[in-house]
């Protein structure tokens, strides 16, 4: 048996099943014999399934003990089936690397029992269908005691009783599922056997008549003057409160949903008074506008970034705005006026508040930052490097006002026009347009998350120009 | 029924343990396999035993039931059978380091279980064909396609 289709340019004229597995005959088993000798790709082919063949055929098994055997036969076999079959009449051989079953052509005949041996057929049936689906199909858990099943027949006392179906049946064996509900109970009645004495006590009881199946009829408790009780409260005019005066406290702070209050009968001047409860709406109310202010206030601490302010090192208002110059954001955009007359020191010293992280380069100037690369960009950091044309590297300061920005000065560089767009990643937001500021030029990156800077260069070579290298580690 | 049982046991049940990558949840399926073929031969004239083709059809079917994924309200307990002294410990960490078993439980179910009833039960083709009720003409080509794509993922997998 051949296939007559080309994969990947790969000869797939014979099938290797075909061959291993002696499916070809006559003609085409010619056929497949001189393919095989010249087409070098399917011989290949043939031999790789081979392979394949022989090592799952090499499988090892599992050994299987003759306990384990015999439970299993146990567990598998039905006891009609089994019957007179004690236990095994000769020893099991320990299983081999390649398991090898003979077909069992001259055995004895199997056991086999008539049916009519089984006493009744339905009680039969009923045992089978309970025992192979104990409780995941049936709703609620079989009565231990065997129920009547044949309580109208007249002649019950031929039933034989109900034996247990599997004598080894472990525990383990289909237990029921941890997130089905519980079954319901048992419904076993209880024996009437002999009436239990009620229980003397001490103390005559006086019986009060319950009802819990009685329904209720809204029309009846429409009906009952329930207002004009309340409304007949006159204002307590003594000092003394009574018993009916909590008493109406504690049902005029019932909720309007919940049932009606059963009418209290005379008996319950006795029933134990109920404790009088404080409105503590207001109370509720209190604390949870204050939860909800402290998080809104801890919201806008974290949003105007006020608190990493304060942690860096006593932001003044000075200190913000010089970190605000050189740092422009991107919705704020420098104005003419910052380029016109650019701050006395546009140096690094200009903002104190941003610490220095890295300073880098020899100090040569006259050069010019044409381009960023967003280097590699994975989940650990993103790398950044800026090529430099120029004689050398200039003097370059890293710094780091905040947790979300860092800044990168270029000391008598021109870094204005570099194209800072579609630079985003895991670890950056965007890099902000660089701002020139006198003979220095600042390029600002916005990060997405904290992240640990790590910064080096790179000398001029080949192809390539100077370079800084800026890795945005993740914190 | 006895001698057959006692002589396939083995076999099925390292079948199952391999078709469904789990040396623990094998024994009470080849158990039901067992019972299954069991309680069917009261239909079947006398003089009938089980048949092994039979047992591997419905250790097959029972395999993907068990493999099948269920719904979250459909979601049963897996029947288990602890049977005395089985699996040994080293045959569980041999069933879960085997390379080549690793590349078997990346196959699918039918895949999967053509190519262990063939290679490793060393099934017939006619009898393969009626346990995985495929016509014997198609299973050239069936099997070719699951040892294909065996190979490649053993490749894949064995470095």
């Amino acid at each position: 048996m051949t296939t007559s289709s080309f994969e990947r340019n790969r000869c797939t004229r014979i099938s290797p099943s075909a061959v291993l597995d002696d499916r070809l005959d006559g003609k085409d088993l010619e056929w497949a014999r001189d393919h095989l000798r010249r087409c070098e790709a399917c011989r290949e082919r043939v031999e790789d399934f081979r392979e394949m063949l022989l090592r799952v055929g090499r499988l090892p098994s599992a050994a299987v003990g003759p306990a384990a055997m015999d439970e299993a036969f146990a567990l598998s076999i039905p006891d009609r089936l089994r019957a007179g079959v004690g236990s095994r009449s000769y020893d099991i051989a320990p299983a081999q690397p390649m398991p090898t079953v003979p077909v069992a052509a001259d055995l004895s005949s199997p056991l086999r029992p008539e049916v009519t041996s089984v006493p009744d057929l339905l009680t039969e049936l009923e045992r089978e269908i309970f025992r192979d689906e104990p409780v995941q199909d049936h709703p609620t858990r079989l009565s231990p005691m065997p129920e009547p099943l044949y309580s109208t027949m007249t002649e019950p006392d031929e039933i034989e009783p109900v034996r247990p179906a599997e004598p080894v049946q472990p525990l383990s064996f289909y237990e029921p599922a941890p997130t089905e509900p519980e079954p319901i109970e048992d419904v076993v009645e209880p024996e009437l056997a002999a009436p239990t004495q009620p229980e003397a006590f001490p103390i005559p009881l006086r019986e009060v008549p319950v009802d819990s199946h009685r329904e209720v009829e809204p029309d009846d408790w429409a009906a009952q003057p329930e207002h004009e009780e309340w409304t007949r409260q006159p204002e307590p005019v003594d000092a003394e409160p009574s018993r009916w005066d909590r008493l109406a406290a504690v049902t005029s702070e019932r909720p309007v949903d919940q049932e009606p209050v059963l009418p209290i009968n005379e008996e319950s001047e006795v029933a134990t008074p109920i404790a009088p409860k404080k409105p503590d709406t207001a109370m509720r109310i209190a604390v949870g506008l204050g939860a909800a202010a402290c998080v809104l206030l801890a919201a806008v601490l974290y949003e105007g970034g006020w608190l990493s302010k304060v942690v860096t090192g006593g932001a003044t208002g000075t200190k913000v705005a010089a970190t605000a110059s050189i740092r422009p954001s991107a919705t704020v955009r420098p104005s003419a006026t910052v380029r016109a007359s650019p701050p006395p020191s546009p140096s690094p010293t200009a903002a104190p508040a941003a610490p220095v992280l890295f300073t880098l380069g020899n100090g040569v100037g006259g050069g010019t930052v044409f381009r960023i690369r967003p280097g590699t960009a994975v989940a650990g950091y993103t790398r950044l490097v800026f090529d430099i044309r120029g004689s050398g590297l200039p003097t370059m300061i890293i710094t780091k006002p905040d947790d979300l920005h860092v800044g990168v000065t270029f000391q008598n560089t021109t870094a204005a026009g570099v194209p800072v767009n579609g630079i985003h990643s895991y670890q950056v937001a965007g890099i902000e347009p660089a701002v020139q500021q006198g003979a220095d030029g600042s390029i600002t990156i916005d990060l997405a998350r904290p992240v640990r800077v790590t910064a080096f260069t790179l000398a001029a070579t080949g192809s390539y120009a100077w370079r800084l290298v800026v890795d945005l580690h993740t914190s | 029924m006895e001698r057959e049982f006692y002589s396939d046991f083995p076999l099925v049940l390292n079948y199952v343990a391999r078709l469904m990558d789990d040396i623990d949840g094998a024994a009470a399926v080849t158990c039901a396999a067992f019972r299954q073929i069991a309680d069917g031969l009261r239909h079947r004239p006398a003089g009938e035993g089980i048949r092994r083709a039979d047992v591997l059809r419905a250790a097959t079917e029972l395999s993907r039931q068990s493999l099948r994924p269920r719904r979250w309200f459909r979601r049963r307990p897996t029947p288990q059978v602890i049977l005395e002294g089985f699996p040994q410990a080293e045959a569980r960490r041999a069933l879960r380091r085997d390379t080549v078993q690793r590349a078997l439980s990346a196959l699918p179910f039918e895949a999967r279980a053509m190519i262990l009833l063939r290679d490793f039960v060393k099934l017939s083709y006619d009898e393969l064909a009626e346990v995985v009720d495929v016509p014997p003409k198609k299973l050239v080509h069936a099997l070719d396609r699951s040892r294909a794509e065996f190979g490649e993922i053993y490749d894949y997998i064995k470095f």
